[in-house]
Formats: structure tokens, C-alpha cells, sequence
């Protein structure tokens, strides 16, 4: 692992996942290959039932696949979970109700206490260092006076910078995102999309970021992977816009030629499922 | 930022206690309900004995009727201590292994259906007149609310919170105690409202069904009744009103102290 050529962060090949039995089986995924290298901000998007939350599942270590392989650095997601190497921020913030927002961000460092010393093992993946402080990340995303309170006296945007945090304190060095921000609003959107790109240009993690959103994917990513139904990936467009990505960069003309190719490959993935 | 709004601040409850729309309604009820008792009392003197008799009785001996209802809320306390403890540890027990649960979930359900009056002649028979039946009974009755509340409690966690733990490999101990029993406290309290006033409802019947028992206010009752003593028969059956209002009311605190975030307990 301590080659001078980084393995990919996430190396997803030839998946197959179906869920039920045989006449009434779902194929989510069917034959997907996948690298995000390390570091790199990738995001996948496509229609609903496309398996990219699947997908997601799967590098996490939460299910198994069919055939093929997951790997989260060269081990198996689960291994990478036992070591901690993996942040995960579901759809809604899923923070605990009875636990003041600092609690749920502290509590991913209180179990599993053994995950350090597996994690020593993975040697230095170019993010180390202890595990950032709960209460500055907090202040970071604007939530330091509310770190007290209690989750349900939080606004939704307030809750998902809660579970973001909760992720990002661990150093995770995979962050997995399941649409985090499709139930905001869109000015909160935009603010929230500000300061994930502000926190990972300082932490480094690899990100693998599940969203609807053409526009959003072409902010925030290197690569857009663009996936149709039945699971399997259709297109992968690298974003070259130059970083820091700050709001102004939206109506750049760049901008909305990325994200004209990224929805004309998605209208190709449609149409193909279309004539099948 | 912070959206303190969002909480509304809870009033005193002396101040909303004190305002004529609180108390009126209460105040009219139980006039009613006097008027109608004392009427009662004068058609059907050998079914309602006198309020006053009732009152005379209770303020003419209360050592005795303390130490009776002492008696019946040790059972009653011993029984729900029993049945609590057995239950949770059921309910986590099935909540942990599925196999668990296909065993013990229809027994438990049958047991819930089967009355416990039915089986009270035959604990008598086993355990004798002290209070170990009525703590058995007791126990039994209180038994089934905690395990199907406690087993439904532990399982309510969200997917996506089981999901953000799993994906940091917490260890099934770790998901239970920091993630399953907290979630599940709301449905153990839930449990518990009907199962600390049920437990009184135990202790008595047991007393009733164990005849020869040397005290309680069950025994109480059914002495009284065989004697024709209408006033005290009341005075325990009031008695046992307040015990079961008391208990209630205890459970109702400890539950707003531990459930402070939860909504239900947020509601006036």
C-alpha cells in the first residue's frame, strides 16, 4: 500500500447484486466496474432504482456482493469498517434523539475502540493525523452554539451538517454519501455544498457521493459516473473546472457544458432502457 | 442560528393548575358524582354505604388500612419488579435471536390471552397464603405489556442509524446499549404506565382468590363483604384508587425526567 502509485481508494469490479427470488428478482447492479482513486471526489448519479445507493451499500461493507468484487484499500469494505476507514452520511441525518448534537458527533470515536490499532496497519493514507475535534468541526459548519442542543430542535440543513460532522470526525478516509442534501431546499443546498468542498479540501478523503442533481455533481466532483437502469454504468465524465469551486462558477459557460454532457448521457442511459 | 423557538417553553404548571377552566370541569364531575352516590346510598342502603360512613371509617383507623395497603403494594412492588426484570431480559433475549423469538413469542402470547384469575386457585395450591403467590400473579400479569413493548422498543432503531453504526463496525453489544435501549425506553414506559397500575390489580386478585390470607387490602375487601361491612369494603376500594393513581403518577414523572427529548412526553 505504501507504493509510490496510490492504489484506487474504492475498486469495484464486475458486481452483480439482485434482490429476491428468481421469477420476481430485481437486478440492482449487473456487471459494474468502478475506481475512485484515492482522494478524488466522485459522484454517481442516474435514475431512482439505478442501484446507486446499492452501490454505496456495498462499499460500505453493509451488503455483499452477487459476484465480483469490492475492495476499500485493496481489503474487503468490512475490514475497512473494522478499522474505521469508512464515514457514512445517509439520506436523512439518522442522528440518536435522546443525545445533544455534540454527543452523536462524539459517539462514532466511543465504540469500537479497537479500530486504531487495524488502523495502524493501513500505514499513512495521506489523510492521518488523531481524529479531528468534534467541537471545532462543529464550529466550522456554523453549528457550534447549537452543539448542546437536542437534534429535533435543529433545522434540517442543521441536522445533515450534524451528520456530516459525525462522519468527517472519525478521518474517515472514505466518505460515502447517500444524497445527503436532496431533502433541502436550495439556498441551504448551496451553503451546504460550500462547506463539504471547504472540509474536504482540508481533510483529503476520498468521497463517493450518491445525488439526483446534474448540477451539483458537476460542482462538487472530479468525476460524474453516470449510471442507467439496470445498474450498471453508463457513462464517466471528468470535471475539469479549476478549485476552489465557489458559487460563482455556476454560470460559468464551462459549467454548463459539463453538465449538458453529464444530462445527455443520462438521456442516452434512458432511452437504451427505454427500447429494451 | 439557533432555533430555540422551535421548543416551546413549558408554562408552570401551578400557574395553568390555578386558572377556574383547569379545575372547574373536575370540581362540577365530582360534585355529580357525590350528589349521585348519596342518592344511590339512600335508595340502596345495603348497596352503597354513605359517604360519610365511607370517610369515618378511613379517618377512624388509618394504621389499619396503611398497613394493609403496605402489604398489597409490597406485592404488587415485588411482582412488577420481578415480571420487569424477567420480561426485558426476554424481550432483549428475542429481540437479539430470531430462533429465541419463534420459541417464546406464541408461548407469551398465549399466556397474555389465558386469564390470570384462572390461575391463581392453583398458585395458592402451590405457594401457600404468604405473598409468594400474589407476587407470582402479580409478576405474570405484568410480564407480557414489557416483553412485547420492550422486543417492539429494541427494534424500532431507524435503518439508516443502524446503517451509519454498522459502517463503523460497532459491535452488536454497542448497538444494543447505546442505539436499541434508548430507542426502546419510550415503549418500556408505554409498558410500564399500564403495568405499574395493573400490578396493584394483581396483588388484589391474588388476595381475593387466596382465601385465609392474613392481609391486604384484597383480604380486606373479602373479610369486610363476607360481614356485610359495606363502609370498608369501600374505604379499601378507595383506597386502592389512590395507590394506583399514586403509582401511575410516579411512573408519569420518572418518565417525563427520562424522556425529556422524546416528543410524546413533550406534550402537555
Amino acid at each position: 500500500m505504501d507504493g509510490a502509485v496510490r492504489a484506487a481508494a474504492i475498486e469495484v469490479s464486475g458486481v452483480r447484486k439482485a434482490y429476491g427470488e428468481r421469477p420476481s428478482m430485481t437486478v440492482a447492479l449487473d456487471d459494474v466496474s468502478l475506481a475512485v482513486a484515492a482522494g478524488s471526489f466522485v459522484s454517481l448519479i442516474g435514475p431512482s432504482g439505478c442501484g446507486k445507493s446499492t452501490l454505496l451499500r456495498l462499499a460500505a461493507g453493509l451488503e455483499a456482493p452477487d459476484h465480483g468484487t469490492v475492495r476499500v484499500h485493496d481489503v474487503a469494505p468490512r475490514e475497512a469498517a473494522a478499522a474505521k476507514l469508512i464515514g457514512l452520511v445517509p439520506q436523512t441525518p439518522a442522528l440518536l434523539p435522546w443525545l445533544s448534537v455534540l454527543k452523536n458527533v462524539t459517539l462514532p470515536q466511543t465504540v469500537n475502540r479497537g479500530a486504531g490499532k487495524r488502523r495502524a496497519r493501513f500505514g499513512d493514507l495521506g489523510n492521518g493525523g488523531p481524529p479531528a475535534d468534534p467541537m471545532d468541526l462543529l464550529r466550522r459548519v456554523g453549528l457550534g452554539d447549537v452543539a448542546h442542543k437536542l437534534p429535533a430542535e435543529l433545522s434540517g440543513g442543521m441536522a445533515q451538517r450534524a451528520a456530516i460532522v459525525r462522519a468527517l470526525g472519525l478521518r474517515p478516509d472514505v466518505l460515502l454519501m447517500d444524497e445527503p442534501f436532496s431533502a433541502l431546499d436550495e439556498l441551504t443546498r448551496e451553503s451546504l455544498q460550500d462547506q463539504l468542498l471547504d472540509l474536504w479540501g482540508e481533510l483529503k478523503t476520498t468521497v463517493l457521493f450518491v445525488t439526483h442533481s446534474i448540477a451539483e455533481a458537476v460542482r462538487m466532483s472530479d468525476v460524474v459516473v453516470v449510471m442507467g437502469s439496470p445498474g450498471r454504468v453508463v457513462d464517466s465524465v471528468p470535471i475539469g473546472l479549476p478549485r476552489p469551486r465557489d458559487p460563482g462558477l455556476l454560470g460559468d459557460p464551462r459549467f454548463h457544458g459539463y453538465e449538458n454532457q453529464v444530462r445527455n448521457s443520462l438521456r442516452r442511459a434512458w432511452s437504451a432502457t427505454d427500447a429494451a | 442560528m439557533p432555533r430555540s423557538d422551535l421548543v416551546s417553553p413549558r408554562r408552570p404548571v401551578a400557574a395553568r393548575v390555578l386558572r377556574p377552566a383547569m379545575w372547574l370541569p373536575l370540581v362540577v364531575m365530582l360534585v355529580v358524582l357525590g350528589a349521585a352516590w348519596t342518592w344511590g346510598a339512600h335508595r340502596f342502603p345495603y348497596l352503597l354505604p354513605p359517604l360519610r360512613a365511607v370517610g369515618a371509617t378511613l379517618t377512624g383507623s388509618p394504621a389499619y388500612y396503611l398497613k394493609n395497603a403496605g402489604v398489597t403494594l409490597e406485592e404488587a412492588a415485588g411482582g412488577l419488579a420481578i415480571g420487569f426484570v424477567a420480561a426485558f431480559a426476554v424481550g432483549v433475549l428475542i429481540s437479539e435471536l430470531p430462533v429465541a423469538r419463534r420459541a417464546v413469542l406464541p408461548v407469551a402470547v398465549v399466556l397474555n390471552v389465558t386469564p390470570i384469575v384462572a390461575i391463581a386457585p392453583t398458585l395458592v395450591v402451590a405457594f401457600g397464603f404468604g405473598p409468594a403467590p400474589k407476587i407470582v400473579i402479580t409478576a405474570l400479569i405484568c410480564f407480557f405489556p414489557v416483553l412485547i413493548n420492550t422486543a417492539t422498543g429494541l427494534r424500532s432503531v431507524s435503518p439508516q442509524i443502524l446503517q451509519v453504526y454498522q459502517s463503523i463496525a460497532a459491535s452488536r453489544l454497542e448497538v444494543l446499549a447505546y442505539l436499541r435501549v434508548p430507542s426502546a425506553l419510550p415503549f418500556i414506559f408505554a409498558a410500564l404506565r399500564i403495568a405499574f397500575p395493573l400490578s396493584v390489580t394483581g396483588a388484589v386478585v391474588a388476595e381475593l382468590t387466596a382465601a385465609g390470607s392474613a392481609a391486604g387490602l384484597g383480604t380486606v375487601i373479602s373479610n369486610a363483604s363476607s360481614m356485610n361491612q359495606l363502609a370498608v369494603v369501600y374505604a379499601a376500594i378507595f383506597v386502592l384508587a389512590v395507590m394506583g393513581t399514586l403509582l401511575l403518577l410516579l411512573v408519569t414523572i420518572i418518565e417525563r425526567r427520562a424522556l425529556r427529548w422524546h416528543d410524546s412526553s413533550a406534550q402537555p
